[in-house]
């Protein structure tokens, strides 16, 4: 019993050793990004990279979703005969919620594991010594960079991902409700999710910033050659996923209480 | 040059080192030995500022690191070339840029003249039209002496080896070795680790041996010859297999 609890004790310590650590680490990527002196071609890569690695997953994701929730709404809808709402329920989920979240998580298992891995090796092959000894703070370097790529692009691609959420929704409905192109469209403009749509951006730019941190974090403190790596890749998905859902949840209370 | 002052480090409650004393002047080459996890890196990056000791201090050209704000640190950072054990080539770079970015980092060269320079640095380590590869597609024995080629080409005051020599074989060892001298200036330091110590030898002029948490050993190999400390014999190319040796052997990979 008291083995147990010392055991249990460790592991708290451990975790709230870990989210210290995590904020220490945001609170110096924000105050590097002040004054703004970033590697203009690190920043580009770290664009086009994060981009890249995501567009498809993000859209083949978006896609799928608009499409279950015409599917898990659908049968309630039609069994009322309120088909008409078919679009407003499709809408209102994605946009605000069900999209952000799942965008956001496989941005982190893609985006984010990908970063740890690629800071990881780059502390392991001392390369991240090796800026240092030419006068390049991996903060200003490598951190930065990627903190403001993953923010802007996890917020467009939220955005892109909700018009595919609504084609696939849109698809589904004519496919299985019988319900056209037009009216669905016209069902969704009706439906007034502007709301909603600006909320589920707001939560992917603050998804965008959490795997960010987390994955940078995971990646600069790798310790142990390449099966550290590994570790810390690991590490880096789990903890961006509950630092998603947290944010979520967070967003979600203080919305509510606002409206 | 460099003066290390009662140096200790430990990292998770085990101490790695502790209580090295250290001085090194302008135009040696100095040898750093011991087992491998002995803490030679970690000596080396305590030197140049990477790492902070715990206890102790180093001064560089009268300076001390602990005394020194962010900048001034970086600054002196760019009086030491490194060659990092595990090359530490930037993945993202192809070869040329990675040569060329201590100098395109210091901002005070046309990039014309630092193509010349990285030209005429890869041709002397062998390795003249790779620039345009990436470190991926080089062999170990090519990205050593890439990694050769970065730390020197800034013509740096004090420049660290870092195990330049790890994992190759014996006739690449040499040839790194040779190089190291042929790039060798007059008037600077050079700092090599190793545990290559024969091929070492013509290159160094005396040697610091770390072993068990400190400082064994501080001479020429010649000293460490004829020294009846078996420890010493062993490792400086020494007669006998005995305990000294079985016991470097275990520790060995630990890097
Ligand atoms: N950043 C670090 N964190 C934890 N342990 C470290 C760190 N750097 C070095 N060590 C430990 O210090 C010891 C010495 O390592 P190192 O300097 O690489 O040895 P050497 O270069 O002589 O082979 C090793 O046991 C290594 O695990
Ligand atoms: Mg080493």
């Amino acid at each position: 019993m008291t083995q147990m609890l010392t055991v249990m004790g460790a592991r708290i310590i451990e975790i709230l050793q870990l989210i210290g650590g995590i904020a220490l680490f945001f609170l110096r990527t924000l105050r590097a990004l002040v004054p703004p002196k970033y590697d203009a071609r690190e920043t580009w890569r770290a664009f086009y990279k994060v981009g890249v690695q995501s567009y498809t997953i993000v859209i083949l994701t978006a896609m799928f979703t608009g499409a279950i929730m015409v599917i898990q709404a659908g049968g309630t809808i039609q069994a009322s005969r309120a088909t008409s709402f078919v679009g407003w329920a499709a809408g209102f989920t994605v946009l605000s919620e069900i999209g952000p979240v799942l965008i956001g998580l496989m941005f982190s298992g893609r985006v984010g594991a990908n970063n740890t891995a690629e800071l990881g090796t780059m502390v392991v092959t001392e390369q991240v010594d090796a800026l240092r000894t030419l006068a390049i703070d991996p903060m200003n370097y490598l951190a930065v960079p990627r903190f403001i790529a993953m923010i802007v692009m996890l917020f467009l691609l939220v955005a892109l991902g909700d018009l595919f959420a609504l084609l696939g929704g849109a698809i589904t409905s004519h496919v299985m409700l019988d319900i056209s192109y037009s009216v669905f469209v016209s069902q969704v403009i009706d439906a007034q999710l502007l709301d909603e749509y600006i909320l589920g951006l707001i939560k992917g730019s603050l998804f965008g910033m959490s795997i960010a941190i987390v994955s940078c974090y995971f990646g600069f403190t790798v310790r142990g050659g390449a099966p550290g790596v590994g570790r810390a890749v690991n590490n880096s998905v789990v903890a961006s996923a509950i630092g998603i859902l947290a944010i979520d949840l967070l967003v979600g209370i203080i919305h509510h209480a606002v409206r | 040059m460099i003066v290390a002052k009662g140096v200790g480090k430990s990292f998770g409650g085990e101490r790695i080192l502790s209580g090295v004393d250290l001085t090194f002047h302008e135009g040696e080459v100095v040898g750093i030995v011991g087992p491998g996890g002995v803490g030679k890196s970690l000596l080396m990056k305590i030197l140049c500022g990477l790492v902070e000791p715990d206890e102790g201090e180093v001064t560089v050209f009268g300076r001390s690191w602990a005394d020194l704000s962010v900048t001034e640190r970086a600054k002196l950072r760019e009086r030491f070339g490194m060659l990092f054990q595990n090359y530490a080539l930037f993945d993202f770079m192809t070869v040329g840029e990675n040569v060329a970015f201590p100098l395109v980092q210091r901002g005070d060269m046309s990039a014309q003249d630092v193509q010349e320079r990285v030209v005429e640095r890869l041709t002397q380590v062998e390795l003249s039209g790779v620039n345009h590869l990436y470190s991926r597609e080089l062999s170990g024995g090519m990205k050593k002496r890439v990694a050769l080629a970065r730390a020197t080409i800034g013509e740096a005051p004090i420049i660290i080896y870092d195990d330049p020599t790890a994992g190759l074989d014996p006739v690449t060892s040499s040839k790194i070795f040779n190089l190291i001298s042929d790039l060798q200036r007059p008037d600077s330091l050079s700092l090599i680790t190793s545990h290559d110590i024969e091929r070492m030898m013509p290159v160094c002029q005396r040697y610091i041996m770390l072993y068990q948490g400190g400082v064994y050993f501080r001479g020429t190999a010649q000293e460490a010859k004829q020294s009846q400390d078996p420890v010493l014999r062993v490792f400086f190319g020494g007669d006998a297999v005995d305990v000294g040796r079985r016991t470097m052997a275990g520790a060995e990979g630990i890097s």
